[in-house]
């Protein structure tokens, strides 16, 4: 057997084995870690409207718990009226509410946004007031650690708890993040449409606000509605 | 009384497997002597805990890859060797992965790239092509537990230091007691740095190299 023979067949055996061996073990632990997924899914959609806090640890089955009493899975219609189930299709908006005694304390929107290496996953916790964001958390990147993904940082998100995503004047303008600190940079009355930027991740902050933009507008009809109704917003009005 | 208990302990420590592990812990550590592996122990050594869980994982791929490796050694064709080696590296490497996101889903966000690094850290392929290629599996398999013990114990020390000086805490459990912040102590931030880290394993290294001499 030839020298150069014994090695492309060592070499397809091996990668063949080695195949085997990783497919196994992917599909026997997917099941595990599909349920680790919903479940820190469940706990970025309690953290944005404050339910829990980052750091702490809770005893299993509380975080499904509080899910199941506090958030509402329901889509948004296209007029802006909050629907059961969905149309289908991609014209699909999924929204979250916050129930708290009976009220919608805050909503949530999924944010898909493209990131410098790419997608950037997180949700966005708007007051019922339609204006006042509530909270932000990212779940998913790829940007790079210590720039672009420090957008996961507690720092980061909580400064945006406070900001409006409409202006003075009652505009939709979306939160956009500065390049630089917002109190050096922004001018007064924009401040509060404005999160402090990160030094060395300016193309992920541009990437994050375009894509908040984006997905933000397609929920305005939803927004309009709570400006008008704000908590007295009724689940079922189509 | 004395006799008969210390037998069994001089047998241990005659031992080739007890031989090899200290010497890995003390006088060949990989990374206060070999200088291998710094990038994850600056990275990682943030948090007791997660130093803890990517220890388990090097040792883990370290151990059998190196044994792996050995059993396969006359098998392997010269021509491809380091790719052959870095295959079954990699295969180890993922499986570790897939298992901590299926159980340990926060530490292994915590870990993100650093576990997948772990195929790139020095000490895995260094063990592999300067032991396991000539030696015999369960050597071998020995050898790379000892590496990694050794690795493992300087990442513990460092991220025991780091996160006590760095957050008070321990493991997540708040040790600096409340009365020292009200008296005026503050967490050193520096530690929860890199150049922290890269201080701490520079003050290992010395320590180690002094004692060493003496």
């Amino acid at each position: 057997m030839s020298e150069r023979f014994r090695s492309i067949l060592f070499a397809v055996v091996l990668s063949v084995v080695i195949s085997v061996l990783l497919t196994a073990a992917s599909t026997g632990l997917q099941r595990f870690q599909e349920k680790n997924v919903l479940l820190d899914k469940q706990k970025n959609i309690l953290k944005s409207v404050g339910l829990i806090q980052e750091g702490r640890r809770y005893p299993p089955g509380t975080i499904e718990a509080l899910y199941k009493k506090s958030i509402r899975a329901v889509w948004a219609g296209p007029e802006g009226g909050i629907i059961e189930t969905p149309i289908g299709g991609e014209q699909d908006m999924p929204i979250y509410l916050h129930i708290q005694n009976g009220d919608i304390h805050a909503y949530v929107v999924p944010i898909n946004s493209r990131g410098l290496w790419g997608r950037i996953k997180g949700y966005l916790a708007l007051r019922s007031d339609g204006s006042t964001i509530s909270g932000f958390t990212v779940y998913q990147h790829a940007e790079t650690p210590g720039l672009g993904g420090e957008f996961e940082k507690e720092w980061f998100q909580k400064n945006f708890v406070g900001k409006k995503i409409v202006d003075s004047r009652g505009d939709f303008v979306s939160i956009s993040i500065a390049k630089g600190r917002v109190a050096e940079r922004i001018p007064k009355p924009r401040r509060d449409n404005y999160v402090d930027g990160i030094s060395g991740a300016t193309l992920t902050g541009k990437y994050l606000t375009a894509g908040l933009r984006r997905i933000l507008s397609e929920y305005e009809p939803v927004s309009i509605r709570f400006r008008k109704h704000g908590a007295k917003f009724s689940p079922e009005t189509k | 009384m004395e006799l008969t208990l210390s037998k069994p302990f001089a047998a241990i420590r005659r031992s080739q497997s007890y031989k090899a592990i200290r010497a890995c812990l003390w006088e060949i550590n990989p990374i206060s002597k070999q200088i291998l592996g710094i990038c994850s122990a600056l990275a990682v050594t943030v948090q007791l805990r997660t130093a803890i869980v990517m220890s388990l994982a090097l040792t883990f791929v370290v151990a059998f890859s190196s044994l792996t490796i050995s059993a396969l050694r006359n098998l392997i064709p010269r021509n491809i060797r380091i790719i052959v080696e870095i295959s079954i590296i990699a295969t180890l490497v993922i499986i570790a992965d897939e298992v901590l996101k299926a159980f340990l889903y926060d530490i292994s966000k915590q870990l993100s790239v650093f576990v997948g690094l772990i195929i790139t850290n020095c000490i895995v392929l260094g063990r592999a092509e300067g032991y396991a290629l000539s030696n015999p599996p369960i050597p071998a398999f020995v050898d790379g537990l000892a590496n990694g013990v050794g690795y493992s114990s300087i990442l513990i020390g460092v991220a025991f230091f780091r996160e006590l000086l760095g957050s008070g805490k321990l493991l997540g459990f708040q040790v600096v007691p409340e009365i020292f912040y009200r008296a005026g102590y503050e967490n050193m931030g520096l530690m929860l740095l890199a150049p922290g880290a890269f201080i701490v394993i520079g003050l290992f290294v010395w320590l180690q190299h002094t004692l060493i001499e003496k």
